[in-house]
């Protein structure tokens, strides 16, 4: 019986017979010991089950010496609540078939339980029937172990939020977790065996010889700030920590990578110094204005009841009434730069055209010195509800910026006209002026705080006020412009929706 | 303490307050009218004018005496409630920032114990804002005007309504 399980061993396990024997040796004796060499276990037992042969290596997996398990069923090996097993195991094997690579738990004598791998077959006898099955099995727990840790990893490196990435010491990646994915949108198809200069921008390329070389040396380079590319082209603000790898004999064969987006972290940075900028400015502009706009409406009253008193068509009046024109002008220059409250007074029911001729009065001189035509077409027919400040500081600021770029002369249209259109209905006002128009570079940023294109004429306020004062009305105001010569200049166009929004009547806090 | 607490009780007790810390305030009242006749005209339109910075408070009341207007100054809330307990005006136009009690109050105070006369104010500062605020907060709305302002502008601003 012995023999039979040896020759089905032996050909499962494809050993080669010899090509020419010059001494044969006993094929029985050769088998056995093949068998007991063997570092998996191989067992054989009848078709109820008995054991009938166990080598050496079982002995060493399952604990049991051949004599105390030869003769005992194949069950003592089994779980209790795996035994149901056996009934199929024996229904496959008497139907002649085979059982490859089938993963169960079984028992050691200590009782621990452990993961194996079995393959069974049936064992035939001389006029083919079924008559005892071979076992060969494969204690997996060693490699079931590192397979869970090895998932475990790839689990933690998938699901982290940051991009990890490895790569050779040339620069080529060899792996890319899904947030490398999301982060540079590149999959790990399109990554995996390509340089990680793709996510470089082109004038950083040099970093990438400087952090190789740190590698090589072993080295790790911590919490490095810097520009990488997305697959759009778009740029974002990374921070990378790049550790060697190092294989177990201490050579560095590669390195590994985990980079951080902080562009919303850099976003935050940046808008926290520029409101820290706007309060420090705001607080100063308070104090100032307190203590210039006090003094200056003693001042106005002052002279105006000097001019009260002195002879009307006298040199005397004259000269208080050019000093009332002048000290009016510092009175908006004052509003205007120092003035920036938020006028809670209730809105009025005002036209924009009347607002706009407010502000041409005021700028008149100006206009008339600078040598600037204004080509006015009012359309507006309808009353809109504002506050009369707020707009009249827009209207200033943008006029401002008009008379600012067309020092040399030049033509301002202004037109209003009422818009009947979705989803609002409302007034748009247009500001043309055929001055020297804004860089296109910086169109996009005329809107922010503190950025002038005046140099240090400029307070790099007006737009962005204006903006702020627009958007709380609940409209829009945008910039278009050329500086192309003889073509030059720039429009403003402001719209206000009839309809007040809600927020904009409650106070709010600043 | 809150504005909406401390705006009632200080009326009530201010008239006390202000006899025994400024008894000579009331002496020093300023009443500018080209024509004495004329303060007993009932189309004469009454503006109490309010700030701590006297000269401010003395050339407009001057300047709306000249204008047609009975005006009277006083130079901080106090004195306001004690002379517009005599003088009901029409109209008060005060400061928003005073020592003491704020432009705000004061026209709180007005609204209750004088809701005859309007209300107009008027500074020359941009850190007012959380003051209108707890008006706000309580339900009052003030018409505010921005400090300078030109006197034929307050008159013409005065004579609206």
């Amino acid at each position: 019986m012995a023999s039979d399980v040896d020759q089905v061993t032996v050909s499962r396990s494809a050993i080669p017979e010899p090509a020419t024997p010059t001494t044969p040796p006993d094929p029985h004796q050769h088998l056995a010991a093949l068998v007991d060499c063997s570092d998996e276990p191989i067992i054989s037992k009848r078709l109820d089950g008995t054991i009938i042969s166990w080598n050496a290596a079982a002995t060493r997996v399952f604990g049991y010496q051949p004599a105390e398990i030869i003769g005992k069923s194949i069950l003592t090996l089994i779980p209790p609540e795996l035994q149901h097993e056996e009934a199929e195991i024996l229904r496959k094997l008497r139907a002649g078939e085979r059982i490859e690579h089938f993963e169960t738990v079984r028992m050691r004598q200590n009782g621990e339980r452990f993961p194996i791998s079995v393959t069974i077959s049936p064992i035939r006898d001389a006029a083919g029937n079924v008559v005892a099955a071979s076992k060969i099995a494969h204690d997996i727990s060693e490699r079931r172990k590192t397979e869970e840790s090895l998932s475990r990893l790839a689990a933690i490196v998938d699901s982290a939020d940051d991009a990890i990435i490895s790569k050779t010491l040339n620069g080529i990646v060899t792996s890319w977790n899904k947030a490398a994915q999301r982060m540079f949108g590149y999959t790990a198809e399109e990554m995996i065996g390509q340089p990680i200069l793709r996510v470089f921008p082109e004038g950083l390329f040099y970093e990438e010889d400087e952090i190789l070389r740190k590698l090589r040396a072993g080295e790790r380079i911590e919490h490095y700030e810097t520009t990488r590319k997305k697959k759009n082209g778009e740029l974002f603000q990374v921070s990378v920590t790049i550790s060697p790898i190092i294989d177990n004999s201490g050579k560095v064969i590669g390195a590994s990578k985990i980079a951080r987006d902080i562009s919303d972290k850099k976003r935050v940075e940046q808008l926290l110094i520029q409101s820290e900028k706007l309060a420090a400015t705001g607080r100063m502009a308070a104090a100032i204005a307190h203590e210039i706009n006090n003094p200056l409406e003693s001042l106005i009253n002052v002279i105006f009841l000097a001019r009260q008193h002195s002879a009307p068509e006298s040199r005397v009046t004259q000269l208080l009434l050019t000093a009332e024109q002048e000290l009016e002008r510092v009175s908006h220059i004052a509003r205007q730069t120092l003035g920036y409250y938020k006028d809670t007074g209730a809105p009025t029911s005002v036209y924009v055209h009347e607002l706009i001729q407010n502000v041409l009065t005021v700028y008149n001189s100006k206009v008339m010195s600078c040598d600037i035509a204004v080509d006015s077409r009012f359309n507006d027919l309808q009353k809109i509800s504002v506050s009369k400040g707020e707009i009249l500081q827009v209207l200033s600021n943008v006029m401002a910026n008009a008379i600012d770029s067309m020092k040399q002369g030049g033509v301002l249209t202004i037109t209003t006209r009422d818009v009947h259109a979705a989803p609002d209905d409302g007034i748009e006002v247009v500001f043309r002026d055929t001055g020297t128009g804004i860089a296109q570079n910086n169109l996009s940023r005329v809107f922010e705080p503190f950025f002038t294109t005046k140099g240090i004429l400029g307070t790099g306020i007006g737009l962005w006020v204006a903006k702020q004062l627009v958007s709380r009305r609940g409209g829009q105001i945008s910039i278009a412009s050329s500086t192309t010569p003889k073509e030059s200049g720039t429009t403003v166009t402001i719209f206000l929706p009839f309809v007040q929004p809600p927020s904009s009547t409650e106070g709010e806090t600043e | 303490m809150s504005a909406s607490e401390s705006v009632p009780s200080l009326f009530v007790g201010f008239s006390r307050f202000v006899a025994a810390d400024e008894p000579a305030r009331a002496s020093s009242e300023l009443v500018w009218s080209d024509d004495r006749s004329q303060t007993e005209d009932v189309t004469r339109s009454k503006v109490l004018i309010v700030d701590d910075q006297r000269l401010i408070a003395d050339t407009l009341a001057e300047i709306l005496g000249n204008s047609g207007f009975d005006a009277v100054a006083a130079y901080d809330g106090f004195d306001a409630l004690e002379k517009a307990s005599r003088f009901q005006p029409h109209w008060v136009v005060t400061d928003v920032l005073m020592p003491r009690m704020n432009g705000v109050e004061l026209a709180i105070a007005m609204r209750k114990n004088f809701p005859n006369s309007a209300i107009l104010l008027f500074s020359g500062q941009a850190g007012i804002s959380e003051i209108l605020q707890d008006g706000h907060r309580q339900g009052y709305q003030f018409e505010l005007l921005a400090k300078p302002i030109h006197p034929l502008k307050l008159i013409e601003r005065l004579r609206e309504n």
